[in-house]
């Protein structure tokens, strides 16, 4: 049946280390649990996360929620942050992985993408080749996070209308962001308005939504 | 920081109070703190309520809360709703004063690997899962939290006579769906929850068009059209009736009733909007089999229940599968055949009348429904049915020496009782039974290699075969082809025995 693939994109490069990688494998280990506890989500969700620093790397291929066991994402002490590349990477894993409806299949749902970063793309001529190509992949939502004061808004503006910054990346602040990233997975499963309907949950507060 | 805040009735001026953790728990359209003792929730509306949506509200928790709950027989259907109660203003918004859920719609166990979900609430898309009932799942309920097949058609029937209720009332709910109706396997109950999406037609219109899954076909292909267009279609009792069907299906056979292989369309969204809209069909539909599913596609964790060659709709008996064909056929796309609650409803427990439990202690259904064959088993586990099986035929008066069939019967097992709403045509079994009416009045008991009969308040049972009193406390055996007359009142029945499995 039906899949709601879901990608994330999480930036490990030197700037994270110490309390802001912490914080974010706490703030995604609560939300791999919030999810488990909607049946919804246990339904169709499959998951898939992406790190990318000097390297980019598939911590976990796109694998179904139930079976999902999140590893303890780590980052080095320093080294550049190659966005570009990892949009490259992301690009290849939607194009196989993603199924597209055929004569014989029901395809997936549109995939969503979760970009995390704290800071700006090293390899920006990459970065800004691949934006039309993922643009290409016809994802149903692309939301960007930039925590902290080093992250480049404008940059990932460039990619995706939603653009949430945060001011800091500390455990609070990070949960409060993805206990709203699992809101929007979970946005399908609600009651539909009459009126067209809007794609996301509106931001928590502590949260600026750049648009 | 939580802090305690004070809020007032915008009817009544009485003070409420709910704890705000500033991390609510969020509904589609609604803010939900939970008073500092925990029996009532205040839900805030996150957008501002025009004057019509706000004259709604008010007459939800005032006019209508009236009519269904301090008349007589209004503590029923306490439990079968979760009814806002007040309705609050502050700081231009606009909230509700709802009960707490009772405590049988949390879960004592939950998942049978963790403790992860143990106390959230049981919405309904946990049991109309096949995954979640699946050995192979890893996060799979806990058997205590199932029930057996028997328990969902309580829980359907509590279902359906919520919705008869509101109908009854000229309302209609406009959003039934996995969330807004929570139900107990365990204790074989249902409450329909946000009610404040009521729709009273002519009055206040609906302002959501459902919920994925439930959303009737001609709500969703004109959901491109204009609100003001006059063929737009918007949820109503027909769509109402759409979702029952649907949740009804999906409680006994854990599967959706439209959702098969046929594609529509290769863009996802359009063909699920084609598939559930324009052109829905029903994936056991008898001569179009072009929606079947594909069985290599399903999720092996689905199986069988996603297999409808392994476990077809007639399972559910000759009753349902009726009003499903009424449903998912001849109404799927004309609202106006829909079968009513009530038809559900009345369905729901005749078919009761038909089940038999199953010889195989560990049949995860425990129950089945008879097939009408000479030689039953259980369509679940396969187990045969060993030693003979009374069945009985039910027969009204129709004039003085004509008695017609009822199209009900009753099938007999060790220790099932009878009641008056066999007996006799007049007492119709719903929830408007008094106490005395739901006493047994007699037995069924398989004795001495014979199966009998004892009549417990039967005052005038009478073996017409062998021209016989049964007088009270004494036992007649059931053979084959022997009548019964049950009461010699207006309205008392006639049985005539068959047995089965010879």
């Amino acid at each position: 049946m039906r899949r709601l693939p879901v990608y994330f994109l999480l930036d490990t490069s030197g700037s994270m280390f110490g309390e802001p990688i912490q914080a974010l494998n706490n703030a995604l280990s609560g939300m791999v649990n919030t999810l488990r506890m909607d049946p919804q989500a246990l339904d169709s969700l499959w998951l898939s996360i992406i790190t990318f620093d000097r390297e980019i790397k598939e911590v976990i291929p796109l694998t179904e929620l139930v079976s999902f066991q999140l590893p303890e994402i780590t980052c080095p002490q320093s080294g550049p942050t190659h966005t570009g590349k990892a949009l490259e990477v992301l690009y290849e894993k939607v194009k196989t992985e993603v199924r597209k409806g055929s004569t014989e299949q029901k395809g997936d749902w549109k995939p969503l993408l979760f970009i995390f970063t704290d800071g700006k793309p090293s390899d920006l001529q990459l970065y800004r080749e691949m934006i039309p190509k993922i643009k290409s992949l016809n994802f149903g939502a692309v939301v960007a996070c930039a925590a902290g004061h080093l992250a480049d808004d404008k940059m990932l503006k460039e990619l995706t209308d939603t653009v949430v910054h945060l001011d800091t990346a500390d455990s609070s602040t990070l949960k409060t962001f993805f206990k709203w990233v699992s809101d929007t997975i979970e946005q399908g499963n609600k009651s539909m308005g009459t009126q067209e309907s809007v794609a996301l949950p509106p931001p928590p507060a502590q949260i600026n939504l750049v648009i | 920081m939580s802090k305690t805040i004070t809020v007032s009735s915008a009817i009544t001026g009485k003070s409420y109070q709910y704890i705000d953790t500033g991390e609510p728990m969020r509904g589609g359209m609604k803010d939900v703190f939970f008073s500092p003792d925990k029996t009532y929730v205040v839900a805030f509306y996150r957008d501002i309520q025009d004057y019509n949506s706000r004259e709604r509200l008010k007459k939800i928790v005032t006019q209508y809360y009236d009519a269904f709950f301090k008349k007589e027989g209004g503590e029923y259907y306490k439990n079968l709703y979760c009814w806002p109660t007040d309705m609050i203003e502050a700081d231009r918004k606009v909230g509700l004063i709802v009960p707490t859920y009772h405590k049988n719609f949390f879960f004592k166990k939950g998942y049978a690997t963790s403790d992860l979900i143990k106390g959230k609430e049981k919405e309904g898309k946990w049991f109309a899962s096949a995954k979640f009932r699946n050995k192979q799942f890893a996060l799979r309920l806990d058997e205590s939290e199932l029930g057996n097949w028997l328990s969902y058609f309580q829980v359907c029937v509590n279902i359906a006579r919520g919705v008869k209720r509101l109908h009854s009332a000229g309302l209609a709910h406009s959003d039934l769906s996995y969330k807004n109706v929570l139900v107990d396997p365990v204790s074989k109950s249902a409450a329909i929850i946000d009610i404040d999406g009521l729709v009273v037609p002519g009055l206040f219109p609906p302002d959501v068009i459902g919920t994925a899954d439930f959303i009737a076909p001609e709500v969703l292909s004109t959901k491109h059209l204009d609100i003001k267009d006059v063929n737009r279609k918007l949820p109503n009792r027909l769509t109402d009736l759409h979702a029952l069907a649907v949740m009804i299906y999906m409680y006994l056979l854990y599967r959706h009733p439209l959702k098969g292989g046929k594609i529509n369309d290769l863009d996802t969204e359009r063909d699920d909007l084609l598939s559930m809209g324009e052109k829905a069909l029903f994936i056991e539909h008898p001569t179009d089999t072009s929606n079947r599913p594909k069985i290599g596609q399903l999720n092996p964790k689905e199986l069988p229940w996603a297999d409808i060659m392994k476990i077809p709709y007639h399972v559910t008996g000759p009753y349902l599968k009726e009003l499903f064909d009424q449903a998912f056929i001849k109404g799927l796309h004309h609202p106006n055949e829909r079968p009513p609650a009530e038809m559900w409803e009345q369905a729901l427990l005749k078919t009761t009348d038909l089940m038999q439990p199953c010889m195989n202690p560990s049949c995860e259904q425990k129950w089945y429904v008879f097939d009408n064959t000479l030689s039953p088993r259980c369509p679940f586990c396969g187990t045969r049915h060993l030693g003979t099986l009374p069945v009985l035929d039910l027969y009204y008066q129709f004039k003085p020496a004509v008695w017609k069939p009822e199209n009900h019967r009753l099938m007999v097992y060790n220790n099932q009782y009878l009641f008056q709403w066999h007996v006799n045509r007049n007492i119709t079994r719903n929830e408007k039974l008094t106490a005395e009416q739901k006493v047994p009045v007699g037995y069924f008991t398989f004795y001495h290699n014979k199966w009998v009969l004892v009549n417990q308040k039967l005052d005038s049972l009478k073996d017409l075969t062998e021209d016989k009193i049964i007088p009270i406390n004494e036992m007649v055996e059931l053979t084959d082809g022997k009548k019964l007359l049950l009461s010699k009142e207006d309205g008392g029945r006639v049985v005539t025995i068959t047995m089965a499995n010879k």
